[in-house]
């Protein structure tokens, strides 16, 4: 009897253990919202709380939805988004600090890295990523909107 | 309203800064949902601490002790040669009780008070650490001053032009 709970105790803290590990890994999510700027037209209903302030640092008038993407993510390891436009976001979330959330981010385009960044963003905030072709201003820029959550 | 969607705005909405309409609608919500109240209040208190923390800093400096131990100085150095005052030796005595007087008042200088750090985080405060660009991208960064909303701005060149 003793020995098999001499067996047994072990065994169940490894599982407890194993599931916490399990339970905090897993404790972020990241949210990539890709929205369309453009001169003029209408806008998204959900994108009113954040219309003034991209109004003010992109100088748009209209902004769409085109993509958003929500994921569960792991703590150290790469979760890649995919941007319309054959982007992609990389995000390597590496811990909290501070009440943010330190993470890599890389947006590449094809094969090219267009920027590379640590950031360290506060909980539950987002940060945004304006994609500029360079075709002119009629066509609008592309924002990626990321927001990270623990 | 969902509580989803009051908690997007609870930011905005303790600011005051939403339309009328929202405002109200906010608000209704809030007063149904205890989970969102509680979320405003929390909200409204943390400025209400930070604000009084500030006061508090503020007020707390005491430069009332300068200006008596100044005197003080002046006082002893005047009445330690008053027996020896001649009139030819005014101008001098003179000099001496302004040197002891700028000696003390440099002496007993309170040292200026260390700046106020007010360390209000903002929702969205973001600190970048490292930025690499590369294949030709420009890259700009710009934060909006009200909600600390950080955009990384990248010009893509066109393939051609990045390789």
């Amino acid at each position: 009897m003793i020995r098999r709970a001499a067996r047994t105790v072990p065994a169940g803290l490894a599982v407890i253990v194993f599931l916490a590990m399990a339970a905090t890994a897993q404790a972020l999510s990241v949210e990539v919202t890709t929205v369309q700027a453009s001169p003029e037209g209408p806008s998204d209903v959900q994108l009113l709380q954040f219309r003034p302030r991209l109004r003010r640092l992109v100088g748009y008038r209209a902004f769409r939805v085109i993509h958003e993407e929500s994921r569960p993510c792991v703590w150290r390891n790469p979760e890649a988004f995919v941007i319309p436009g054959g982007r992609l976001l990389h995000v390597l979330p590496k811990g909290m600090r501070e009440e943010a959330v330190v993470m890599q981010v890389q947006l590449q385009e094809g094969p090219r890295s267009l920027v590379d960044t640590d950031v360290r963003l506060q909980n539950r905030g987002v940060m945004l990523f304006g994609v500029d072709p360079e075709r002119g201003t009629a066509n609008g820029v592309i924002i990626i909107m990321l927001k990270a959550e623990e | 309203m969902t509580c989803v969607e009051a908690e997007r705005l609870l930011d905005s909405f303790v600011d005051a800064e939403l339309p009328g309409p929202m405002l109200l609608e906010v608000a209704r919500h809030a007063g149904s949902c205890p989970t969102c109240d509680r979320a405003v209040r929390e909200m409204t208190a943390l400025r209400g601490s930070l604000e009084q923390m500030v006061h508090a800093e503020l007020e707390g400096l005491d430069l009332s002790g300068v200006w008596p131990a100044v005197e003080q100085r002046i006082g002893r150095s005047a009445r330690r040669g008053a027996w020896r005052r001649l009139p030819r030796q005014l101008p001098m005595w003179g000099a001496a009780v302004a040197a002891v007087a700028a000696g003390a008042l440099l002496w007993f200088r309170t040292p200026p008070p260390e700046p106020v750090r007010v360390t209000h985080v903002r929702p969205n405060q973001a600190v970048i650490e490292r930025l690499v660009s590369s294949g030709g991208a420009r890259v700009g960064i710009m934060k909006d001053r009200k909600y600390g909303t950080t955009l990384i701005m990248v010009s893509a060149p066109g393939e051609d032009a990045g390789q």
